[in-house]
């Protein structure tokens, strides 16, 4: 609490003049500087930003061996489950808990909340290693995290600061002050989290609870030579708009056209070993795993005239229950049938965004999973709403400031 | 209700979770309960801030409080526990809370929140349980979703509106804080009380800053939850305009805006107060910043975000309330004419404006106008801007009612280019859209915006002949435009798609619904299927345009056909069609299917097929062996129902039989109600007043028969099938020389063209139109019309005859059988042929030409119509019984009545205008009716009892010659005044001196006579001596008589009689079977 206070202090002062206003345009820098680097090339280059996204997740094994986790996940189940009955007790008492913005932390709360609501996460975050020294204890995210989780609930406080946590934060390129990308901050996120925390069984647990595996198919078109590599992702980077620049229509459509095989032709072949030279490429990725919880991004944004970026804010509506066997044939996946039958999903989580690229505001709408309820967390402001209300962030063609998803997190059925 | 009393109120389980709540809280439930009302009615959350001074506050009233209930009187002995329960809680919590009073606010708040989230629980089962699940329909839901959703969001406002002022005071606690203690570049650190001070200033400032982003976050929830709204609304929105549009087609639709206009308006109010605060909120920043001031930041994005939403509010909010309409009879809107009125009008939903600002309303036609070569460019007429007055109707809100406009084409641009109208464009003139664009300059509260809203796309015409078709493409375009408001649809008859059946049967049965308050049902809309596709419909099955409107086998289109019905039924049938007593759409094959197993007599009423807007009735006959015969009527159009309504035909019609008295088949309206019984609420009232008062008139009907032989053998059912077949596509037109003979079977129209015989021994005849010499020998059978264009003699030996009309000079000779009507068409040749009615025959000749002469031989009974402009003679001859009926003006007619005609009673009808000479011969009896406006003398011949019965504004001439009784009856009352000065009656009276008949003793008279007070009495008026007359009242009457006034000299009449019309004759025209 002391240091919470110190922060406070340290960050004020006095001054009834008006304050510089600098900092606007250094988050919106930022955003698209992210923006940028995650979706690069775009159109007609699919490949790109899917390695890209692998990349970012680079400290994921690559090629796991789908069925050796899966029989070593009945093990995890089981123990969630139990985990969920010791904990769950305390999440089921609490009311959904604000956190305040902090300045332009709205992104960061959002993802605070999705995570934090997510039982199966907090499962795991509840039995991690605790650090020993106090200098420790302050820079260790998971640790943070778990403090604030404490504090939320303990507090039966209507919000409370997450100030404590972003400034550990801050200490792994999280800038404070700073309007973030969601998708971008989530990964960081993420993979802070894995790397603090402490124990290898957790690690394994939180990948399993997250990662998606696929497998990616490039076959040479002229001597039928293919390489296949087994990689896995954090979130399924899905795009809005077609080929030829269309408008998707519905979450499926962007499932689908996802998967689509391409052809790599012109100046995106790749070089071919046993040709010698660059030929023709179809390339393909292949479902193999779906995590318990999935989250998907939908890439609400495209790109003008090179430099500038504009958000995508036109409809597309998605699911509330997802079957991703039936959204994809049957040569995208490459699935048992068991693993096949889990891929049952229903919507957990959207993160959504109100404004333009470069200048917003991000809210989170949970389905609490203890209740069943759904609410909207404003930073401190939360309130319960229905269905209808998560179904205005299909999106508005017309509406710039309308909150369209961006990301979609999808928990998958429990099965009886 | 208050909320300890509701969680009282809750069920058991959720009052176990309250038990088990208050078992491990530091509040026991006795106070709670003891101090319910004003634990709920405070702060608890706001005082647990950290160094909040009102938590000690609040603490310390709490214990005073319980300090006043345990001194109180009230409580009794029985509550001596409770009192020691309360005296315990009171210490424990001062022992446990005094140094830690905000711990306590805390807990309470917390203690409540709790509550509040057990009470939700709990109702929500309750509601779940006590109302299980009230199905309404998805509509009204989300009628309530609206309007619950408003509630919570003006309930949200508020919340946030105190929050503001809670934001306020801390603002102005800060700022005074702020300048009294804080002192800059002075180093104070040493002293300990200034640095206390700075520290209660920095948590003020913290407290400060907190609020104000919880002021923030609120605001984006609240922007959140109002998009949520938003959309609620604009689907509520688009609901209305598709009703709108609905409406436009026919369909019954609610059209009312009222609630739309409510929520708008309330939706707009609340973002308007939100964008308020926003601003008053940034007038705080003005006077208290800091660094990371969350005001800086957020205040220009909430405001954009607000600004987008009212915007997009407003700009949905300017809708056409009535689209362009043109006062016309069938409630057709969105089709204009040139040159004629119209109005519009468009609503602003959200009624709020700037009272300071005038706002302007514009329309204009086509801003836009559509790429097509040739598309007409109009100009709107009378003023095109309209400026609403703030105070102009509170009530009625913001309206831009744009009336009286007219339209006018722009024809120099195209006449400049050469072009020559409408064949130059792709498109015709019913094809091309038009539309009329709203604009409207919006202001209030600082936001200003131009609105705009379009009509839907209309037609306009130049003459109303081109209603109906201009109708369809509104239909069609309504129906099936994806999105009527987008512009581009200007060009939708480029290429208009085809029409889903269901959709198109939907839309037809709203015509008819909306003209004469009945759809159609399933089996019309098969019929006409049926009719479109020439089989059963499927759902996928479509009609093109084309085919609906311009295409058509029988030379009009369907739509054309449906319209013409339409439009009979708008005039004549409606109450019948609403009634549901005409079956209208049947097939003929459907229509046996329904009569065959009904009784004799058993009819339905159908819509002609064949032309257009024509009903007619079939019925059944179940003759002794053989199957079920059919019969149906020749189609009645609105010509023929504008004289006598369907069911006073249905009433009074009659199928003449030989040796039987007329009946009416038509005994029983399908199914099996009896005809009285179903029809008589429609008949016209019967004028039973002249039976039973005094004979001023001998009644009269107008009457539709049919005839046919009694001996007449019926066909089968099947050969009727082919009959009817025959009669629609088959003519026979031999060209040669010789005898035709048909002997049997079923004739549509014979139209013989050479010179010869021509017997038709028996069956059905529709038409004959002989058109060459010769003789025409109709033996037996029934006949529709006899049409014979040329000379000869037409004979109709033994035969039910529906219509005899010689076009050719000739005799016809009807010497036995029923004759129903005889027309004497106009191209006859001269000389006059007589027409001789043999006994037994009742007879109607209308002589449209000029001599004819009808005679009567004894037995024989006759009317003569004369129609506009002819001349006829009727004689009868000796037991004879006629009518002559003049009907037209400058009619002439003669009426002869020869000696001997005992029972003989002639009447003479003269009907406005007409004129003409009765002569009476000795002996006869006649009567001259004189209806109002005509001019006519009367010469009795001596003899003779003649009467004449003026009525009012009558001229006769009565002249009796000497010797004759004269028994006219003038009231002495009556003004008779005597006219030698009148030049046309000089001129007649003249004429009349040299005619066998002495002038001498002629009374002419003009008066004005109560027909009441003149009857007299005809049966007393009989003598024995008659002289015939025949010849020289015949030469009298010579169309060349330069003495007679001709039809040119009299007046129209004012008030014409039925008769004055043109009555459209029973008969079966060759057009019909095209």
């Amino acid at each position: 609490m002391t240091a919470l206070m110190g922060f406070r202090q340290a960050s004020y002062v006095l001054s009834p003049s008006h304050g510089s206003e600098k900092e606007v345009g250094d988050c919106t820098e930022y955003f698209c500087l992210c923006t940028i680097l995650f979706i690069r090339k775009r159109s007609g280059r699919q490949e790109r930003s899917k390695k890209l996204e692998l990349a970012q997740s680079e400290t994921m094994k690559a090629g796991t061996d789908v069925h050796n986790s899966k029989e070593e996940a009945e093990e995890p189940k089981a123990r969630d489950k139990r985990l969920m009955s010791l904990f769950g007790v305390a999440d089921l008492k609490n009311e959904a808990i604000g956190l305040y913005n902090i300045g332009q932390s709205c992104c960061l709360n959002s993802l605070l909340q999705v995570f934090l609501m997510n039982i199966h996460f907090t499962g795991i975050l509840r039995r991690i290693m605790i650090p020993r020294h106090a200098a420790q204890m302050k820079r260790n995210v998971p640790y943070q995290m778990l403090l604030l989780l404490e504090e939320m609930q303990r507090g039966k406080q209507k919000a409370v600061f997450p100030t404590a946590f972003a400034h550990c934060l801050s200490a792994y390129r999280v800038k404070l002050f700073v309007q973030h990308d969601a998708a971008q901050l989530f990964l960081t996120l993420w993979n802070v989290i894995k790397m603090q925390m402490g124990k290898p069984e957790l690690v394994e647990e939180l990948s399993d609870l997250y990662t998606i595996c696929v497998q990616e198919h490039l076959a040479c078109q002229k001597c039928s030579l293919e390489t296949k590599r087994n990689s896995s992702m954090l979130t399924l980077p899905l795009p809005v708009l077609d080929s030829s620049s269309h408008k998707l229509r519905t979450l499926e459509d962007c499932l689908q056209h996802f998967f689509h095989p391409e052809e790599l032709t012109d100046h995106n072949m790749c070089f071919c070993e046993q040709c010698g030279r660059k030929t023709p490429f179809l390339q393909s990725m292949k479902l193999v795993h779906l995590p318990k919880t999935l989250t998907i991004h939908l890439k609400r944004f495209c790109f003008e005239k090179s430099a500038y970026i504009h958000k995508l804010s036109h409809y597309l509506p998605f699911p509330q229950d997802l079957d991703f066997s039936a959204v994809l044939t049957e040569d995208q996946c490459q699935a048992d049938d068991n693993e096949k039958a889990a891929w049952q999903y229903e919507l957990f989580a959207v993160v959504a965004h109100s404004g333009s690229t470069s200048y917003g505001h991000y809210c989170a709408y949970i389905r609490s999973l203890t209740e069943r309820k759904w609410y909207c967390f404003n930073d401190s402001e939360v309130c319960q709403v229905s269905w209808d209300d998560v179904k205005c962030t299909y999106g508005h063609s017309n509406l710039y400031w309308a909150e369209t998803a961006y990301l979609l997190i999808y928990m998958k059925k429990q099965l009886q | 209700m208050a909320q300890w009393q509701e969680v009282q109120s809750l069920a058991n389980a959720h009052l176990e979770r309250v038990h088990q709540l208050y078992a491990g809280a530091a509040l026991p439930m006795t106070v709670r309960q003891c101090l319910a009302a004003w634990i709920e009615d405070q702060n608890w959350r706001q005082a647990a801030e950290p160094l909040s001074s009102h938590a000690r506050m609040l603490f310390h009233s709490l214990l005073a409080l319980l300090g006043e209930r345990l001194g109180s009187p009230g409580l009794g002995d029985e509550d001596f526990t409770q009192k020691h329960n309360l005296r315990k809680a009171r210490r424990d919590l001062q022992a446990e809370f005094e140094e830690c009073p905000e711990r306590f606010a805390n807990l309470v708040a917390n203690l409540l929140q709790e509550e509040r989230r057990i009470l939700r629980l709990g109702q929500a089962a309750g509601q779940g349980a006590a109302a299980p699940a009230p199905s309404a329909a998805p509509e009204s839901d989300r009628k309530q979703q609206i309007q619950r959703r408003l509630a919570e969001f003006h309930a949200a406002v508020q919340e946030v509106e105190r929050a503001f002022w809670h934001l306020e005071d801390l603002q102005d606690a800060f700022d005074f804080c702020f300048k009294v203690h804080y002192v800059p570049g002075e180093d104070k650190s040493n002293d300990p009380q200034y640095v206390r001070q700075l520290q209660a200033l920095q948590a003020k400032l913290q407290t400060l800053d907190r609020q104000r982003r919880e002021v923030l976050a609120q605001m984006q929830q609240l922007l959140g939850r109002s998009e949520r709204l938003q959309e609620f609304l604009q689907q509520e929105l688009g609901d209305w305009r598709e009703r709108q549009q609905r409406a436009c087609m026919g369909a019954p639709a609610d059209t009312c805006l009222r609630p739309l206009e409510t929520w708008f308006t309330e939706l707009g109010q609340r973002l308007f107060q939100l964008l308020q605060l926003l601003r008053a909120l940034g007038e705080l920043r003005q006077k208290v910043t800091y660094e990371r001031d969350p005001l800086k930041a957020e205040i220009p994005l909430l405001e954009r975000r607000l600004k987008e939403q009212l915007t997009y509010l407003l700009q949905r909010a300017f809708v056409v309330e009535q689209q362009p309409n043109m006062p016309n009879p069938c409630k057709r809107p969105l089709v204009l004419r040139t040159a004629s009125k119209f109005s519009a009008r468009a609503r602003l939903l959200v009624r709020l404006h700037d009272r300071n600002h005038r706002m302007e309303a514009k329309i204009h036609i086509d801003r836009d106008p559509p790429k097509i070569k040739g598309f007409r460019k109009f100009n709107i007429l009378t003023s095109s801007s309209k400026t609403i007055l703030a105070g102009d109707s509170p009530q009625e809100g913001l309206v831009c009612d744009f009336q009286y406009l007219t339209l006018k084409e722009q024809k120099d641009s195209r006449s400049g280019k050469g072009a020559k109208g409408a064949g130059e464009s792709p498109l015709v003139v019913t094809e091309e859209l038009h539309l009329i664009t709203f604009t409207l300059a919006y202001a209030y509260c600082g936001l200003e915006l131009e609105l705009e809203t379009s009509t839907l796309p209309f037609v306009i015409i130049s003459n109303t002949n081109q209603l109906s078709s201009a109708w369809a493409s509104v239909l069609w375009f309504n129906m099936l435009s994806t999105d009527p408001s987008n512009p581009k649809e200007q060009q939708f008859f480029s290429a208009p798609p085809a029409a889903p059946w269901p959709r198109l049967a939907e839309v037809l049965s709203w015509q008819f619904e909306s003209v004469a308050e009945r759809g159609l049902a399933r089996e019309h809309l098969l019929m006409l299927a049926e009719k479109l596709f020439g089989s059963k419909p499927s759902p996928e099955s479509t009609v093109s345009w084309p085919k609906f409107s311009k295409d058509g086998a029988s030379g009009f289109s369907f739509w054309a056909w449906l319209d013409g019905i339409l439009g009979l039924l708008q005039e004549h049938l409606k109450p019948l069609w609403k009634d549901g007593l005409i079956l209208g759409f049947v097939s003929r094959k459907q229509e046996k299917k329904l009569l065959k197993g009904k009784r004799t007599g058993t009819f339905l009423i159908r819509f002609s097929e064949s032309i257009l807007g024509g009903v007619t009735c079939t019925w059944v006959e179940h003759p002794e062996s053989g199957p079920p015969a059919f019969r149906a009527v020749v189609p009645y159009t609105a010509a023929e129902l504008a004289s006598l309504a369907l069911p006073d035909i249905i009433r009074d019609y009659q199928l003449l039989v030989e040796e039987n008295i007329p009946e009416n088949p038509l005994q029983f309206l399908y199914p099996d109600t009896p005809r009285d019984e179903a029809f008589g609420p429609y008949y016209s009232q019967r004028q039973e007043g002249t039976l039973t008062e005094q004979k001023r008139y001998l009644n009269r009907r107008l009457i539709r028969v049919s005839s046919r032989q009694a001996n007449e053998s019926w066909q089968t059912e099947e050969e009727l099938v082919v009959a009817t077949e025959n009669l629609e596509t088959l003519q026979l037109q031999p060209g040669g020389l010789g005898t035709q003979q048909v002997t049997s079977g079923n004739l549509g129209t014979l139209q013989p063209g050479g010179l010869g015989m021509q017997q038709v021994t028996s069956g059905n005849l529709g038409t004959l139109q002989p058109g060459g010499l010769g003789t025409q020998q109709v033996t037996s059978g029934n006949l529709g019309p006899l049409q014979p264009l040329s000379p000869g003699t037409g004979q109709v030996m033994a035969t039910g005859l529906g219509m005899l009309q010689p076009g050719g000079s000739g005799t016809l000779q009807v010497t036995s059988g029923n004759l129903g009507t005889l027309q004497a068409g106009p191209q006859v040749l001269e000389p006059p042929q007589p027409l001789q009615v043999r006994p037994g025959v009742p007879e109607v000749l209308q002589a449209e030409i000029e001599g004819l002469v009808l005679q009567l031989v004894p037995e024989g009974q006759g009317t003569l119509q004369v129609g506009p402009g002819d001349m006829g003679i009727m004689q009868g001859l000796p037991g004879g019984l006629g009518t002559l009926q003049h009907m037209g003006p400058g009619d002439q007619g003669t009426q002869q009545v020869g000696p001997g005609a005992v029972e003989q009673q002639l009447v003479l009808q003269l009907v406005p205008e007409g004129q003409g000479t009765p002569q009476v011969g000795p002996g006869g009896l006649g009567t001259l009716q004189v209806l109002p406006g005509r001019l006519g003398p009367l010469q009795p011949v001596a003899g003779d009892t003649g009467t004449l019965q003026p009525v009012a504004g009558d001229t006769g001439t009565l002249q009796p010659v000497p010797g004759a009784v004269e028994p006219l009856l003038v009231p002495e009352e009556l003004p008779l005044e005597l006219l030698p000065g009148d030049l046309d009656m000089q001129e007649l009276l003249e004429s009349l001196a040299n005619g066998p008949e002495p002038s001498s003793g002629s009374l002419g008279m003009q008066g004005t006579l109560e027909p009441a007070e003149l009857m007299p009495n005809v049966a007393e008026a009989m003598d024995g001596g008659l002289d015939p007359r025949l010849a020289g009242s015949a030469a009298l009457l010579a169309p060349h008589d330069p003495f007679l006034p001709q039809s040119e000299d009299a007046a129209p009449a004012a008030a014409s009689s039925l008769f004055t019309t043109d009555f459209p004759p029973l008969s079966i025209d060759a057009n019909d079977f095209q």
